[in-house]
């Protein structure tokens, strides 16, 4: 009975998970919807100025005509977010791997690790600005410290979470600590690794905005300072909308990459 | 407790046959700080299927583990083949398989088959190594299965792929920790029937860890009844039923009449006692 194959099963629940994940957009759809239009009635009704609440209708406007140059912005800070995420994924994989293969180094870095996650970064920005200008480099280094940390401690608890049995297997037949590192602790952690990676994806936008704010020429980031200054409330909005926008784009394609990378991934696996 | 006290305790003398492939010879085992095993005597000739029964506890996993090179017993002596079981483990003489069957959710079935067999033979090519797996999954019944992954195969199938994978070392021995231990009764009991027939084909020397009653008696040819307080062998049982044995064995009187037995052996195993 259970020698049967379950393809079948799993097939029918992936179908079913699909139905539920168009099922759960509606909701949210019709609550964003509702939001907006009593945003846009309350402005209205109550005349509230538009430097303090600008209406939905007024985001659009400004969205529309600085199109051009929020477009600019974006595609820079795009740009940076891909950068700094990029690297802070490799840097935050090194990491993990040194910790895991080399016991003692792991075990004087680890601590250390630790110690830096609770330095609060975004203090950081200034000291970063002082040391590589106002380019790309200070974004990438606030970018790479506030979102290394999950991608390592994600793939640590992937490649330690390993069955203790399948290692006595590959110890039993000799196997060297480099062959258990990347035969089965690597691939074993991606699940876990993919998931730290999202994390990462959202914390680069924070990293790139924060970035900016600190000191910068361009960039939404820069953008929403600068439209500050003038009390353009609504350029800001619309800068916020695009670095949303962006936030949402990257934490998808993290998504998918998930998907690529791990197909064997818990969630289709649960048979 | 120390070490030489469990010396001092003093056991019966191993009777090594010639024939035997695997002997432990006053193997006591220490850990943290608690005696795990003591004074185990042990020979399982070539060829045989032995198993071990008890009751939680009694270290008999632990056992499993000395002779599979994976645990050092802190005094006494294992041999298989005449070789330490690290040194037999490094020349595949030992199969290996658990309970969970660990595949690698990422490899196809015939890909988990070989995997172990490509880490102790950097020589033999993919090709090799597929033919290899493949070979195995149809000695398990799995021939038309190769390409599925983990999570398309029942628990009973991805446990036959692990014994895939241990019989593609082509090892002297396999040694089992209750493998069919999460597995449904209608399941365990055609697995159960399975492995007497690979037994039979290959000729292997199996060692099987077990917690059921009908399990040991339907495939073993000897039964060890482990005790707990310390972990010890208390009986041993020879299973006189005649090969090849089917599932039909269970309504013999014999067999009855050995569950009887076995079931009585076990209620006593399951008193602490043995040390002075």
């Amino acid at each position: 009975m259970s020698d049967q194959p379950v393809t079948n099963l799993s097939e029918s629940r992936l179908a079913s998970s699909w139905g539920a994940a168009t099922g759960s957009w509606l909701p949210a759809a019709i609550l964003l919807l509702a939001t907006i239009v009593v945003w846009e009635a309350v402005v209205r009704i109550f005349a509230i100025s538009a430097f303090i609440i600008p209406a939905p209708s007024e985001i659009a406007q400004s969205l529309v005509a600085q199109w051009a140059t929020l477009m600019q912005a974006t595609l820079v800070t795009a740009g940076e977010i891909l950068f700094g995420f990029l690297v802070s994924v490799v840097v935050g994989i090194a990491i993990a791997l040194v910790i895991v293969r080399f016991d003692w180094l792991g075990r004087a870095l680890y601590p250390l690790v630790v110690l830096f996650q609770n330095v609060p970064k975004v203090a950081l920005a200034p000291i970063f600005i002082l040391w590589f200008g106002y380019g790309l480099a200070p974004k990438i280094g606030l970018i790479l410290v506030i979102a290394f940390f999950p991608v390592t401690l994600s793939m640590l608890a992937g490649m330690q979470s390993v069955d203790r049995s399948l290692l006595s297997l590959m110890n039993s037949v000799g196997a060297s600590p480099t062959q258990i590192l990347f035969r089965i602790r690597v691939p074993h952690s991606l699940p876990n690794l993919m998931a730290g990676t999202k994390i990462a994806a959202t914390l680069s936008v924070i990293g790139a905005i924060v970035g900016e704010f600190a000191g910068a020429s361009d960039g939404l980031g820069y953008v929403i300072q600068f439209a500050s200054t003038q009390l353009d409330t609504a350029l800001v909005f619309a800068a916020l909308l695009l670095v949303s926008v962006l936030g949402i784009a990257f934490y998808y394609a993290a998504e998918v990459l998930e998907r690529i990378m791990v197909p064997w991934a818990p969630k289709f696996s649960h048979a | 407790m120390r070490v030489e006290t469990i010396r001092a305790a003093g056991g019966r003398p191993a009777h090594i046959r010639h024939d035997d492939l695997i002997s432990a010879k006053s193997v006591s085992v220490v850990m943290a700080r608690q005696l795990v095993l003591q004074n185990i005597d042990l020979s399982i000739p070539k060829g045989s299927f032995v198993s071990l029964i008890g009751p939680s506890g009694c270290g008999k996993s632990t056992l499993l583990k000395v002779l599979a090179g994976l645990v050092n017993p802190t005094s006494g002596s294992v041999s298989i083949a005449r070789l330490s079981p690290v040194e037999a483990a490094r020349k595949r003489m030992i199969g290996l398989v658990f309970q969970d069957a660990n595949l690698l959710p990422w490899k196809s079935a015939v890909d988990n088959a070989s995997m172990l067999l490509g880490i102790a033979d950097k020589s033999l090519s993919r090709a090799d190594l597929r033919a290899r797996g493949q070979e195995m999954l149809e000695l398990v019944g799995l021939g038309d299965s190769a390409h599925k992954r983990p999570h398309e195969l029942s628990g009973g199938m991805r446990q036959r792929v692990a014994i895939a994978r241990a019989l593609a070392l082509d090892p002297a021995v396999l040694l089992m920790d209750e493998p069919f231990g999460a597995l449904d009764a209608i399941t365990r009991d055609s697995m159960g029937q399975s492995l007497l027939e690979i037994w039979q084909r290959t000729g292997k020397t199996i060692v099987l860890v077990t917690h059921s009653i009908d399990e040991a008696i339907h495939l073993s040819r000897h039964v060890h009844v482990m005790g707990i307080k310390p972990g010890r062998i208390t009986e041993s049982l020879d299973i006189g039923l005649p090969y090849p044995r089917d599932l039909s064995v269970a309504e013999d009187p014999e067999f009855v009449r050995l569950a009887v037995q076995l079931r009585t052996m076990l209620r006593a195993s399951h008193q602490p006692g043995g040390a002075p």
